[in-house]
C-alpha cells in the first residue's frame, strides 16, 4: 500500500488569500468575520459572514472567464494555482491520465442559480442564458480545474455538506493509497453567501446573531454561543505518492495516515455523538494508531449548541479519560463556516500545526459550559512542548445529512 | 429599409457580440470568425442568438444558429429574419 503525501498548499479564506497569510491570523488569533456589504440584509437577524475580501478575482482572470465561472469555480481555481505552483508540479506532471481533481462542495454555483432562478420567475423568460447549467452546476468546480491543469485522471465532485472537504481529500488519499492515481489536487471549496442561502439559515436558526462585533460572534464550546457563522473560501491541496514526491525532492508538508467515513443513519440535522465517534474510530483504524497517539483534535466546532456538545461526547467516547489532555480547537471561531471548504481549510490548519508545532487557538470563548468541558485552546495559540511535540492529529467535519468524515494527519518521516 | 436602419441593426449585432465576447468593436469587420477570430463557442453563439432574439424580437431556429459564423453572417441572418416577420 502507498502513503500520501501532502506536497501543496491553496487557501484562500476571510483573513486572507495564501498559506502564509492565513496561517499568520490563525496564529495570532484573527477573526476574518465582517459586515455583509453587497446585498440588503436587513430582513435578517444576521448581517455579518466570512467574506473573503482580500481575493481579488480581476487578478486571476479576464472579464470572459468571469462571466463564465461562478464565484466558487474562481475561488477553486485560484487555490488550485497556488497549490500545483507550491508543490512545484509542471504541465507534464498534471497532465496525465495519473493525475486528478476530487472536490468537495456543499452549495456548488448557487450565486449563478439564484441569479438564473431570479431572471425565470421575475422575468418570465425561461431561456436567459446558456451558460447557466455550466456555470452553476456542482461539479463545475472541479471541472474547471481539470480542464485548466489538464489533469485527466478521476475527476469528482463529492456533496455531503459540512463534511464535503473532509470526505474529498480521503477519497482522494484512498485513490493514491491503492494505485488509483499518482496525484490529487484534492479539498473543498464554497461561495454560499448569498441573499437565500443566507434567508434560509436564517428560518433554521442557526446562525449566529450576535453580529456586533461580528469578529466576536462566533464562540465555539463556549456556554453562550448561538449559533455558527456563514463562510465562504477554498482549501486545495496537492496529494501525491508518497516516494514519488519524495524521490522528485519535493517539500512533503505531512502525510495523511488515515480517513473514516460514516453516516448518522438517524436525522437529517440532529447530529449523534455515536456516528461522529465511530468516524474517529474508523479513522484512527485505518490509520493503524492508537487513541493515545493523537496529539491534537481539529475540531468540527461550528459553534451551534448541538454541534459543539455532541462533538465533545463523541471525542470522550473514543478517547476516554485522555479525552481532556488533548487540545481541541475550532478555527470555524475565526474563520466562521465555509461548508463544503470547512474541512479542507481546516485539514490543511492542521497540516500547518504539524509543520510549524503551534495550536491555533479557539478565538471568543467567555462562559464556561458543563457539556463542553475539553483543553479548547482558549487562551491563544499554542506552542507544541519540545517533549511533547505535534505528531500525529486528527480533523473532525460533520455535515448536516449525518455526513462524518474524520482525516488523520501525520508529521511526515522518510 | 432605410440607410439608417440598415446601419442601426449593424450596429446593434456587433454590440451584442461585443457584450457577449467582450471583445473590441474595431476586431469586428463582415468576415471576422467568430469562433476562428474571436475564440467563441458554441455557448456563447447560444447567447448571441438568445440576445439577439430579444434585442429584434425575432425568433431564431434552432438550425439557423450553426450559420451564424461570421459578423456579416450574423446581421445578414437578422435582417432575413426581420424581412420575414
Amino acid at each position: 500500500m502507498r502513503r500520501v503525501a501532502v506536497t501543496g498548499i491553496g487557501v484562500i479564506a476571510p483573513t486572507g488569500v495564501g498559506r502564509e497569510c492565513v496561517w499568520a491570523a490563525l496564529v495570532d488569533g484573527k477573526s476574518g468575520i465582517s459586515r455583509i456589504e453587497n446585498f440588503d440584509t436587513s430582513n435578517l437577524k444576521t448581517n455579518i459572514a466570512g467574506v473573503c475580501r482580500d481575493f481579488n478575482p480581476e487578478k486571476h482572470f479576464d472579464e470572459r472567464e468571469l462571466s463564465r465561472l461562478d464565484r466558487v469555480s474562481q475561488l477553486a481555481i485560484a487555490a488550485t494555482e497556488m497549490a500545483t505552483r507550491e508543490a512545484g508540479l509542471t504541465n507534464g506532471q498534471l497532465d496525465s491520465y495519473d493525475a486528478g481533481v476530487y472536490l468537495g462542495t456543499g452549495f456548488g454555483g448557487q450565486g449563478s442559480i439564484e441569479e438564473f432562478c431570479s431572471a425565470f420567475f421575475v422575468n418570465g423568460k425561461g431561456r436567459r442564458s446558456a451558460i447557466a447549467i455550466p456555470k452553476s452546476m456542482y461539479n463545475a468546480s472541479s471541472s474547471n480545474i481539470s480542464i485548466r491543469f489538464k489533469t485527466r485522471g478521476p475527476n469528482i465532485t463529492v456533496t455531503t455538506a459540512c463534511s464535503s472537504g473532509a470526505n474529498a481529500i480521503g477519497q482522494a488519499s484512498h485513490l493514491i493509497r491503492h494505485g488509483h492515481a499518482e496525484r490529487m489536487i484534492a479539498g473543498g471549496v464554497d461561495a454560499p453567501i448569498t441573499p437565500v442561502v443566507m434567508d434560509a439559515w436564517k428560518e433554521m436558526r442557526v446562525l449566529s446573531t450576535k453580529n456586533e462585533p461580528p469578529e466576536r460572534a462566533c464562540k465555539p464550546f463556549s456556554a453562550n454561543r448561538d449559533g455558527f457563522v456563514l463562510a465562504e473560501g477554498a482549501g486545495i491541496v496537492v496529494l501525491e505518492d508518497f516516494e514519488t514526491a519524495a524521490s522528485r525532492g519535493a517539500h512533503i508538508y505531512a502525510e495523511v495516515i488515515g480517513y473514516g467515513s460514516t453516516a448518522d443513519a438517524s436525522h437529517i440535522t440532529f447530529p449523534d455523538p455515536d456516528g461522529e465517534a465511530h468516524a474517529m474510530t474508523r479513522a484512527l483504524k485505518d490509520a493503524g494508531v492508537k487513541p493515545e497517539e493523537i496529539d491534537y483534535i481539529n475540531a468540527h466546532g461550528t459553534a451551534t449548541k448541538l454541534n459543539d456538545a455532541s462533538e465533545t461526547e463523541a471525542i470522550k467516547r473514543v478517547f476516554g479519560s485522555r479525552a481532556y489532555e488533548i487540545p481541541v480547537s475550532s478555527i470555524k471561531s475565526m474563520l466562521g463556516h465555509s461548508m463544503g471548504a470547512a474541512g479542507a481549510i481546516e485539514f490543511i490548519a492542521t497540516v500547518l500545526a504539524i509543520e510549524n508545532q503551534v495550536i491555533p487557538p479557539t478565538i471568543n470563548y467567555e462562559e464556561a459550559d458543563p457539556q463542553c468541558d475539553l483543553d479548547y485552546v482558549t487562551e491563544g495559540s499554542r506552542q507544541a512542548a519540545r517533549s511533547t511535540p505535534l505528531r500525529t492529529a486528527i480533523s473532525n467535519s460533520f455535515g448536516f445529512g449525518g455526513n462524518n468524515a474524520v482525516l488523520v494527519l501525520r508529521a511526515p518521516v522518510q | 429599409m432605410t440607410r439608417e436602419a440598415v446601419e442601426s441593426i449593424e450596429d446593434a449585432v456587433k454590440g451584442i457580440i461585443v457584450a457577449e465576447l467582450r471583445v473590441d468593436r474595431s476586431q469586428l469587420g463582415p468576415t471576422t470568425h467568430l469562433m476562428k477570430d474571436l475564440g467563441a463557442d458554441s455557448l456563447d453563439a447560444l447567447n448571441i442568438a438568445l440576445r439577439l432574439e430579444e434585442r429584434f424580437r425575432i425568433k431564431i431556429p434552432d438550425d439557423a444558429i450553426p450559420k451564424f459564423l461570421t459578423v456579416g453572417d450574423i446581421i445578414h441572418g437578422v435582417n432575413e429574419h426581420l424581412a420575414v416577420q
